[in-house]
């Protein structure tokens, strides 16, 4: 970091912090991906799956469910908050996949506000259900790692973390940094596993449902079983990244759970990305936080309002631009804390413009994964 | 793994037999209660005031449905900015010591900028946004539709802020110009209503007529009925769809924008940015309940969902101590209406290709 640009990077780049919520959030956009971009069925209600994961870890660690306890292994519960999301889906889908199109899309929201204003007064959760549950009964940070070995786990969180210091000689990491690795390895595997699921023939259907589903089931694929099975996939999934989520910032709210833009902000950066790509998201969601970030109100750490102040002198920033506004003053206005205006205006554009997102394009170009076409091009490149 | 499953669901509905009251016997005499003719009038009134809020803000959305199969998730946002445009004129003509009808007139010129204000900006969205997609599937118009709502919420919120007023709490001096007799409650045959309520239904009434007349009566409204047929088949006629599709959706944005000054005097509403999303999920709710695309399922959802809403606020206020019943019950409505006629009560299935 010392290299003549590294205000420019620090500047530019996101936080570490802010890079574990792009992992657990990306994987939740991912599971979106899943069932909306490969079956081309809308799930505008998806937060209800990822809530339900969230509250799920929440109330566990405080001690609310039977059988659950403060105790139970955090692995444990990002299994079965996977299963309870999935179960979830399961009624859901059951009755939503009756109908296709705008009313699939309308159903499953309508299915995620009811479970959201539910959530929301329900005294049961905490004692003020509006502003969610904070894991109180629970002082340790939740574990991931092998279940039944203590060495081989790691505890994640930003103040309940673990940190290491001198692994392997030289590796030191921050309670940050593990949490990073340690999220960073559960949502590998739930991508690796959606990736095997989404190359099978299984996933081979759910295109052909997207691309023209009365075809699909005229060659004797029942669709109805295929989208279930997949929105129930999917919402296991869902489920893992809200228990990922709370596991990590060990709060919930309702706005941050269930409620519906939650699910528009998966399905922003999923169409940024590129809908149909299951890693698209993920660059998505790294634009979107990065984006974020830099325009961000504090501008801790990094982003444009420090570098500005750190790299442009006075006399520019007190610049009368019109009618006494200064040059700082119209970015403070402008641009910080503002950059969902941006991040929609680069939305609209992509959809106008760029309708396969960011991976979906490159694919395009390159003809075909990155993975297969670019040591292709390399090649050709050397041999010249 | 399955036991805990289980012992899962069993929780919810446990807490919630605990929160309905214990006794049967409480439940008779609150029905008894519910029923007693002054309750249940009042109960109805408010639920036709809230039904008028409903199709208004619910109509343009189902016009642009009808006709272009656009499912606008820009149409809330564009309510709110009719609430502040209509409230922006409201604070400047009104003085204090305006009298009523002189306030009354202000209403009527707020709700005359605001529906030109956004029926210009909903022409002028629908030439440069939508009408590159029409030939796209469904889903790109909901997605444009939905980043249009991030930018024009963002966009309000940085002038909101500009002008040293809070985006997220109700602007209360728009709320400040509202003649003193809208607050005052009027009674007829032992049922009292506020002035308010009255006023909604008013307006709500006069929003049905018009468009109904629109449909029915005018050019426009034959190629509106028309295009929603086929609008091919229309346009081979020798009509300019195109710019059929134009006016509707200004028409569509500039209800919006009417509804949006309307909300902007009713305080359990007000002028915010989050307005925004709080009236794009009832639209939604009527406009699917009803069935996508047609005027008359609009309304009778709208008059469903009104009534619904205010018999369960009632139920909340008076018996069930759960604070999110209306709301919930409302949703439950959309669900409901879903599983048990997939096209809405008077939708057609082939509307827009969905």
């Amino acid at each position: 970091m010392n290299s003549g640009l590294s205000a420019e990077f620090t500047a530019l780049l996101p936080r570490i912090e802010t890079l574990v919520v792009v992992l657990f959030f990306a994987l939740f956009a991912m599971s979106f991906d899943f069932i909306s971009g490969y079956t081309g069925y809308l799930s505008f209600g998806h937060a209800a799956f990822y809530g339900t994961g969230a509250y799920l870890v929440a109330l566990a660690a405080n001690d609310k469910l039977p059988l659950l306890g403060p105790e139970t292994p955090f692995m444990l519960l990002l299994v079965l908050a996977g299963v309870a999301a999935a179960a979830l889906a399961l009624a859901i889908g059951s009755v939503s996949f009756r109908l296709s199109g705008v009313y699939f899309a309308m159903i499953t929201l309508g299915f995620s506000q009811v479970l959201y204003v539910f959530v929301r007064d329900w005294d049961f959760v905490s004692t003020a259900p509006r502003d969610g549950v904070a894991v109180t009964e629970k002082l340790e940070g939740f574990q991931i790692g092998v279940p039944g070995v203590d060495a081989l786990n790691v505890a994640i969180g930003q103040l309940t973390g673990d940190s290491v210091e001198g692994l392997l000689g030289f590796i030191t990491l921050s309670p940050t940094e593990v949490s990073f690795y340690a999220i960073g390895a559960v949502v590998l595997v739930c991508y690796l596993a959606m990736q095997r699921l989404v190359h099978s023939p299984f996933g081979r259907t759910l295109i052909a449902i997207r691309e023209n589903e009365e075809r699909a089931r005229a060659i004797g694929y029942n669709t109805y079983a295929y989208k279930l099975r997949a929105f129930v996939a999917s919402g296991f999934f869902a489920g893992v990244a809200g228990a990922l989520f709370v596991g990590f910032r060990r709060s919930v709210t309702p706005e941050n759970g269930f409620y519906f833009l939650v699910a528009g902000d998966a399905l922003l950066v999923s169409i940024i990305g590129g809908f149909g790509t299951l890693a698209g998201p993920l660059y998505g969601e790294l634009f979107d936080a990065g984006v974020r970030e830099f325009l961000s109100k504090e501008g801790g750490g990094g982003g444009l309002l420090p570098y500005l102040r750190a790299n442009v002198g006075d006399a520019t920033l007190a610049t009368d631009i019109y009618n006494g506004l200064t040059v700082a003053e119209a970015t403070d206005t402008f641009l910080n804390g503002h950059a969902a205006l941006y991040v929609g205006l680069l939305f609209v554009l992509f959809v106008l413009y760029v309708p396969n997102g960011l991976l979906g394009t490159a694919r395009d170009r390159m003809g075909g994964t990155l993975s297969k076409a670019v040591p292709r091009r390399l090649r050709r490149w050397f041999d010249g | 793994m399955s036991a805990a499953v289980s012992a899962l669901s069993a929780v919810p509905v446990l807490s919630v037999l605990s929160a309905l009251p214990a006794l049967p016997l409480q439940f008779a005499d609150a029905l008894f209660e519910f029923l007693a003719p002054s309750t249940l009038g009042e109960v109805i009134v408010r639920g036709l005031a809230e039904a008028s809020l409903y199709v208004m803000i619910a109509a343009g959305l189902t016009l642009v449905f009808g006709l272009m199969g656009v499912l606008n998730f820009a149409h809330g946002s564009l309510t709110m900015l009719g609430a502040y445009l209509g409230g922006l004129v409201l604070v400047i003509t009104v003085a204090q010591s305006t009298g009523g009808v002189g306030r009354l007139l202000a209403f009527g010129a707020a709700v005359v900028v605001a529906f030109g204000g956004l029926a210009a900006l909903g022409g002028a969205l629908e030439v440069g946004l939508v009408r590159p997609i029409y030939d796209r599937p469904p889903l790109y118009q909901i997605l444009l539709t939905f980043g249009v709502t991030l930018v024009l919420d963002e966009l309000a919120r940085i002038v909101v802020l500009f002008y040293g007023l809070q985006p997220t709490t109700v602007w209360q001096d728009v709320l400040g110009t509202k003649p003193a007799f809208l607050a005052d409650s009027i009674g007829v045959a032992g049922v009292s209503a506020s002035g308010l309520e009255l006023f909604h239904v008013l307006f709500g009434v006069a929003t049905v007529v018009g468009v109904h007349l629109f449909l029915t009566r005018t050019r426009y409204g034959l190629f509106v009925r028309a295009g929603s047929e086929d609008s091919e088949m229309l346009s081979a006629l020798g009509v300019d769809v195109n710019r059929v599709f134009t006016v509707v959706f200004a028409l569509g944005t500039g209800i919006a924008g009417a509804a949006g000054v309307l909300l902007a005097w009713d305080p359990a509403w007000g002028a915010s940015v989050p307005l925004g999303a709080e009236t794009l999920l009832p639209a939604f709710v009527v406009v699917i309940v009803g069935g996508l695309g047609t005027f008359r399922g609009t309304v009778v959802a709208a008059l469903i969902v009104g009534l619904v809403d205010s018999t369960m606020t009632w139920w909340f206020q008076n018996v069930v101590s759960f604070t999110g019943l209306p709301e919930m019950v409302v949703f439950l409505v959309l669900v409901i209406t879903l599983i048990v006629k997939p096209q809405g009560l008077y939708g057609v299935s082939e509307v827009g290709g969905h």
